[in-house]
């Protein structure tokens, strides 16, 4: 174990107390008010949380806990080795900088002003772009996506053509998710062989998944339905036949009982319609597979995943809380769809 | 004041007050037709309004669970955000039609919004619920503006309808028998005039 590593990892350690704990989540799904909530948040690690008056309040709250694991992420990611933290930053960052292209895109797509996209954007420094504002002050959607030739995602100039021949956002969508996966997979390819375990159960899953809804989705289109293969960068337990019997299947419930274990569990919501519960699923798996993997080593990298992971699901989690309180909807509504551990 | 007070009981007005109140009959027949009629619409769009509320609410709340499960996986700003980039939108025109002079709006769709293509799949999936109920929402909103113009409407007829006939008919009919009753009357009194007259004529010849 290198120096830097050590360091990240009993960092990680000490940062897990932080953590909530899932009969505090727990507690916090079943308060019966916002109020109740952000009195309840106080008490934890989080603080007194102040909310302006104005504006939308689960926004701001989800502002508030984009900031926490931001700060908590950045502790970690900044401090880890090259070789891991190559890996991290393109896990995280760029994950987070392609949603907030796809902001940018979208907001300027339908006439935002400059103010409205900076303010939907994840407060986190610039990646691979130069400068957020320098995009969304392009003037036009196809002066923003030419602003990024000469960065990671100059591919994204060849997806314009389609944009505006369609006037949709799909094709440079598209062409961003195979960009951070494509970016992804090859950072994990450079982790440590010892390290790469865990890692490569995480991505797979959560690719094969997002690759599988996407397939689904493509059903209602399936005519103009692209080839598996030039939608989807990489594939791993659900393979490109699988995928390309689900853009063409009428019932999926043959295709999802085909699948392997965990894939026909996770995505068996899927019958009735219940994505939201897929994701909530793929994040309690991903949450088990972390917490297996401090089981295997609990003083390696598996740490400083798990404790991202487990950051990340927390942030996940009172996002999800925090707008269902302010929607009034019930606690049991609410718990459905988060991932907390049993 | 009387009904009769202020009436001219001569035959000229007898026959304008008999010409008068047989256009009045005339009118509360016709409203009384209208008022079934009415009647009738509003029973039926009642009927229609309970059996689409009932479906329509158990729609409304699976849509819904969609939206909240959309919103709770992926939070509010990235739904937010996933919402503004769907360019083409519900575009509709509210138009007048009308039942038996009742004029009530017609919502005429001119565009279905797109929803293919730019969502995830999570908000696909509510927004493909939302918009399977747009258009019963539409009819709903629609048969509820109708039923509540035709009731309001029927109400104005009943009143109307009752007004004529329990108190401007009954009046008509009491003008019309008092200006008989006096016509009579007259008519009773000359006869006993003129019998008198010729009685007396007879006596001075005799």
């Amino acid at each position: 174990m290198s120096p830097g590593l050590d360091y990240v990892v009993i960092r990680s350690h000490a940062m897990m107390a932080e953590l909530l704990s899932p009969e505090q989540i727990r507690d916090l799904a079943e308060r019966d008010s916002l109020a109740s909530f952000v009195e309840q948040l106080a008490e934890t690690s989080y603080g007194e949380i102040s909310i302006a008056a104005e504006g939308d309040t689960s926004i701001a709250l989800e502002s508030i806990f984009y900031q926490k694991f931001i700060e908590r992420m950045m502790g970690v990611v900044d401090l880890a080795p090259t070789n891991i933290g190559d890996f991290l930053q393109s896990y995280y960052y760029l994950r987070f900088e392609v949603i907030n292209l796809k902001r940018i895109i979208r907001g300027m797509y339908s006439g935002l002003s400059t103010s409205k996209i900076m303010e939907s954007l994840i407060p986190i420094t610039p990646y691979k772009v130069e400068s957020y504002e320098a995009l969304v002050e392009a003037g036009s959607l196809h002066d923003a996506i030419m602003r990024l030739e000469d960065t990671p995602y100059e591919p994204l100039i060849s997806s314009l053509e389609l944009t505006e021949k369609y006037d949709a956002l799909w094709p440079v969508e598209i062409a961003l998710n195979y960009l951070s996966a494509m970016v992804v997979f090859r950072s994990l390819e450079r982790l440590p062989q010892n390290d790469r375990g865990l890692v490569r159960r995480i991505v797979q899953a959560e690719a094969d998944v997002e690759n599988f809804l996407v397939a689904a989705k493509q059903r209602s289109a399936r005519e103009e339905a692209r080839s598996p293969e030039e939608m989807f960068p990489t594939t791993y337990d659900i393979s490109y036949d699988m995928l390309r019997e689900a853009i063409m299947a009428d019932d999926l419930t043959a295709v999802i009982n085909s699948l392997s274990p965990p894939y026909n569990e996770i995505l068996s919501p899927l019958y009735e319609g219940d994505v939201a519960l897929i994701r909530s699923r793929l994040r309690q798996y991903i949450f088990d597979i972390a917490a297996g993997g401090r089981e295997v080593n609990d003083f390696g990298f598996n740490v400083v995943m798990a404790y991202l992971i487990f950051s990340e699901i927390e942030k996940d989690n009172l996002v999800g809380i925090a707008w269902g309180k302010t929607q009034g909807i019930q606690s049991e509504d609410i718990l459905k769809y988060l991932a907390i551990p049993q | 004041m009387s009904a009769t007070t202020g009436v001219r009981p001569t035959k000229g007005y007898l026959m304008e007050m008999k010409r008068r109140i047989g256009f009045i009959e005339r009118g509360t027949e016709f409203l009384k037709l209208k008022r079934d009629h009415l009647a009738k619409e509003l029973t039926s769009s009642i009927d229609i309004l309970k059996g689409r509320r009932g479906s329509l609410l158990e729609e409304l709340r699976v849509a819904y669970r969609a939206v909240t499960a959309a919103y709770i996986s992926l939070g509010p700003t990235e739904v937010q955000s996933q919402a503004k980039s769907i360019k083409s939108r519900l575009e509709l025109e509210v138009l007048p039609r009308s039942v038996m002079g009742v004029r009530y709006p017609y919502i005429k769709v001119d565009k279905q919004p797109q929803i293919t293509g730019e969502l995830d799949i999570t908000l696909s999936e509510a927004a493909e619920k939302v918009l399977s109920v747009l258009d019963d929402i539409l009819q709903l909103a629609e048969y509820e503006a109708r039923a509540e113009r035709i009731a309001d409407e029927l109400g104005k007829t009943n009143r109307k309808v009752n007004a004529l006939e329990n108190t401007i008919i009954p009046s008509y009919r009491g003008v019309i028998k008092f200006i008989e009753d006096k016509l009579d009357e007259e008519s009773l009194e000359e006869l006993v005039r003129m019998k008198l007259i010729g009685g007396a004529l007879a006596r001075r010849r005799g």
